[in-house]
Formats: C-alpha cells, structure tokens, sequence
C-alpha cells in the first residue's frame, strides 16, 4: 500500500539537547497512525518536522513522496490540514470569518463552514467573537479549520486534551467519519484510550526514541500475559491461568455456582507504556 | 512562484476587518486627522505644517500600521496558519501592504480636505505622495518582520517618526552643523521640496531629481526588507 508519510532515521537537536533521536516509521494511507508519549517525548517536534516549520537536524523526512523541504507550494498545502498547540486565531473576528478567510485561502465554498462547525459541535456558535470563547470551544474551532478543506492527510497534535467527554466523543464521530472519506491522519496524544479508541498503529515514543510500533490490538496481545481473574463469591480473587489447568479450576468454580466475575488481565497501551518505558504517560 | 489575487484579498478583507475592531492600532489613524482638524480650524496656509500632517500620517499609518499588522500575527501565532495555507509570504505582505497604502491615502486624502490644502498640480503632488507611501509600507514591513509584539512594535517606530516627521526641521541648524543637511535628502524633505515647487508652477520634467532620490529611497528600502526576509522567514 501508498505511504503518505515516510521517516527515515529522523534526529532534531536544540541546541545539542536531542530532541529526535534516530525516528523511522511509514504511515499508509487511509491509516490513523497514533504518537503516544509523555509531555516532552518529541511529538509536536515531530509534527513540526512534517509539516515544514522545523528543519530536521539528521534523516530524511517524506510526505506525499516529496521531501518535506518542498512542501511549500500551494496544491501540496491543499492536501495537508493541521493542527498544533501554537495555532492561533483572529481575536476580534468571529468563528466564522475566522474560516472564512480560510475558505478564500484554500478555494473552499463557504458552505462548507457549516459542515465543519456541524462536526465540532459548534454550530450554534458560528457569530460568536474568538476572544470570547472558552478553551475547549476554541480547540474545536481550531480543529474545524484543520480539516475545512478536507486534506487528505491530517496531523492532529493532541486534539482532544482540552475537551470535556461528550465534545471528545463527538469529536470522534467527526474523526471517524474522515476516516471514512479516506483521510490519512497522523494523531499524537498522551491519552492512551484515545489512541486505542482511534488508531490502526501506534508509536510509543519516549525521550525523542520509537520504543514500539505496532496496532494496539497486536500490542495488547503481544504483552497479554495470559491469565484472567476471577472473583469469587466470598469475595476473594483469584488469578487463573489460561491453559488446560486453569479451565479445570474455573469449571469447578462454575459448577458450584461461586464465580461473581471475570476480569480480563490483557493489559492496557498505557500499561504496556509503563511496563516498557519506565515512565508514566502524564 | 504562484500569486493569487484572491488569496491576496482575502488577507486585506481579513485585516481590514481586524482592523476596525483594533482600537488601539486605529486609535493612531486619528492623530494626523485631528491634528489636520485643528490646524485647518485655524486657517494656517503653509506647506511646511501641511506636510507635517501628511509626514506624520505616513509614519504613523503606512509604516507603523503595516509594522503592527505583521507584529501582531508574530504575537498572536496567527502567522503559523497564515503559512501553513497556500498563501504565501508574498500574498500575505502584499495583502496588508494594500490595507495599509489605502488607509494612508485615505487619511491623507481627509487630512488635505481639513487642512484646505489645494495644490496647483494635483497628479505631480499625489505622484509624490503615492511614491512616499510605498517606501513608508517597505520601511513598515522590514520593521514587522523584525519585531514580535505590537508593543514592540510602537516603540521601534519612534525614532523614524521622529526624523522623518520632524527631521525637516533639522536643516534650519544646518548652518551651524553642515553634517544636518544630509536631512535635505530624506524621503520627507523631498517630498516637501516637491510640493513648494508645484506651487510655483514647476513642470513634472523638472521635479525628476527629486523622484529620483525618493525612488532611490524605495529601492533601498525594499532591498533592505528583502534581505531581512529571506533572513527571518525562511528558517
Ligand atoms: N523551539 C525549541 N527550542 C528548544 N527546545 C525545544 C523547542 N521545541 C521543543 N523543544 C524541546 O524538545 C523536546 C520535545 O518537545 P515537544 O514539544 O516535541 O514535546 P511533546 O511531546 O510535544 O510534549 P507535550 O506533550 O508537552 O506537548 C522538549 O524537551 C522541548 O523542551
Ligand atoms: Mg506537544
């Protein structure tokens, strides 16, 4: 399959501080492609990288096929949306200007501003002055204009981490739904739900270094250490194996009718971080 | 290099909005206007205190308002979408250059009318004031791209504000220091120079010499913005 984005042996160093070491990993297309790591790991640097704004110290970097020192022309720009901490709005114009101007800038109807508001959740706010808008209102504003021009590979840096449940839940929604539409989109996030929740693979980084990479689903099997526990009607627990021995044990409990419930020891991303970096992931 | 007009007028309609809702930047835009209100109340006829207004509003509109509108998109991370779009840096200079050589003719258009000022050649006169006006959006624009901040911003145009509004005055002690007569060539004094000319029926074909140094002003300047360009924005 196409790769849309191609890393091979990435470094960045600020002022001698690695901040990159030695990154390579391929996204497909169609693929959401998680960077999971604790705050400082790299990967808004990362994006930064990606998309242009950084000049990476070692490696070679490719999106689109094209090495992304010639990203600046402007039908490579129609194809990429992103979204990063340090993205700012017009203060004193509304949502709607706001994307306004990005219509104008990307030749994108401006019908379009409702479907992107629709998505985020914020159609009821379209008049509404950016300096007036709380944090989370603002980060969907922001997303909104990410994608309003419907790119074909999104980078999100940490989309969610100012959004209350229910806006992350729609937010979601609207993901998916680009998912959908063929949208390749490459999502860094401490949350490690949310990269199970959205991702095809993810990335454990970890000081500036590409720990594990794999489907989370691959992941959680490869770390499985096999055994489920079982909660007994007096209330103790008690780990059971998965092989032939532990499925004699759980009968006999079963049969006496003393079994309250079973837990699935498969381990979460975030276990697996832990048990692979040392570190938490916030 | 791709150039696109709507592009272009995208960013103008943009800051143009931004900019009525901006009181403390258009708050400056009043300062000639009330200054050439009070002067033409008084029913002062000199092209000196015209050009004064008209110097004072070329600082403070088309080179410090082109210097806070590229400050603030610095300082407010705005600039980051700006470039990550397919609009240009080019698009994006030019776009509020635009805003900001509209508002100045405006401002000096309004600033005549109140001062009564009528010259005797209109075109030659507005020649000079339109040549002005671009090297005053260069002098901005270089500015911009060195500053981070508005308030930055409002501090680095001071001392400009101060010799080209006020510098002419700098030849009356010329006598006594030969070196000040360097002022006779500033941007502003010939702009003067133009004008007390016009008003004695000189001819466009005999003024050249003083486009010419104001065009050699321009030049200079777009050099010297072109450099701090491709210095600050192409990291
Ligand atoms: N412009 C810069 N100059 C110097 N150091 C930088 C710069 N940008 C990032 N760094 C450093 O690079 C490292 C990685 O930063 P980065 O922003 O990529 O982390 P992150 O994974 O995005 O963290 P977070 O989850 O907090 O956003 C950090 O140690 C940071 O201090
Ligand atoms: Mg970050």
């Amino acid at each position: 399959m196409e790769s849309i984005i191609e890393v091979k042996s990435l470094a960045k160093l600020f002022s001698n501080q690695a901040a990159l070491e030695n990154v390579s990993f391929s996204v497909k297309k169609g693929e959401t492609f998680g960077f999971l790591g604790p705050s400082g790991s790299g990967k808004t640097t990362t994006i930064k990288i990606l998309t242009a704004q950084l000049v990476p110290t070692d490696g070679e970097a490719y999106v689109f096929g094209v090495p992304t020192s010639k990203l600046k022309n402007p039908e490579m720009r129609k194809k990429i949306g992103v979204l990063t901490d340090n993205s700012g709005l017009y203060a004193r114009l509304s949502v709607f200007d706001n994307l306004k101007l990005y219509c104008d800038l990307y030749d994108v109807p401006y019908s379009r501003i409702d479907e992107v508001l629709e998505m985020v959740n914020m159609a009821g706010e379209r008049k509404k002055v950016i300096s007036k808008l709380s944090r989370g209102m603002l980060q969907r504003v922001t997303l909104a204009r990410a994608f309003l021009h419907k790119p074909e590979l999104l980078f999100l840096d940490e989309p969610t981490s100012a959004l209350d449940p229910v806006n992350t839940r729609h937010i979601y929604r609207g993901l998916e739904r680009l998912k959908e539409e063929g949208t390749t989109i490459f999502l860094t996030t401490h949350d490690m739900n949310e990269a199970e929740e959205l991702c095809d693979r993810v990335a454990f980084l970890n000081k500036g270094k590409i720990q594990l990479l794999d489907s989370p689903l691959a992941l959680r099997r490869k770390f499985a250490d096999h055994t489920v526990t079982v909660e007994l009607s007096g209330g103790e627990k008690e780990v059971i194996d998965m092989g032939p021995a532990g499925a004699k044990a759980l009968h006999e409990y079963m049969s006496e009718n003393k079994v309250t419930s079973i837990y699935s020891n498969e381990p979460t991303l975030g276990d697996i971080f832990v048990e692979v970096t040392g570190r938490k992931l916030s | 290099m791709t150039f696109s007009m709507k592009r272009l007028l995208a960013i103008f309609n943009k800051d143009y909005k931004d900019l009525t809702r901006n009181l403390y930047v258009s708050f400056t835009l009043l300062v000639p206007l009330v200054l050439a209100a009070v002067f033409g109340r008084q029913g002062i006829d000199s092209i000196d205190l015209y050009y004064m207004v008209f110097n004072m509003a070329l600082c403070l509109v088309a080179a410090y308002i082109q210097c806070s509108l590229i400050a603030e998109e610095k300082e407010k991370n705005t600039l980051r979408g700006l470039m990550l779009s397919p609009a240009s840096t080019m698009e994006i200079l030019v776009g509020k250059g635009l805003l900001s050589f509209v508002t100045t003719i405006l401002v000096i258009g309004i600033s005549a009318y109140f001062l009564g000022y009528m010259p005797e050649n209109l075109l030659i006169v507005s020649l000079g004031i339109i040549l002005s006006t671009v090297f005053y959006i260069a002098l901005g624009t270089a500015l911009g791209l060195v500053t981070r901040s508005v308030m930055e911003a409002s501090v680095i145009i001071m001392p400009f504000v101060f010799i080209f509004s006020f510098g002419t005055s700098l030849s009356v002690l010329a006598e006594k220091y030969p070196i000040l007569q360097a002022a006779d060539y500033l941007p502003n004094s010939q702009l003067i120079m133009i004008a007390k000319e016009v008003e004695m029926g000189t001819g466009l074909a005999e003024l050249w010499s003083h486009f010419g140094i104001i065009g050699l002003w321009v030049i200079g300047m777009a050099l010297i913005t072109m450099v701090i360009y491709r210095k600050r924005m192409v990291d």
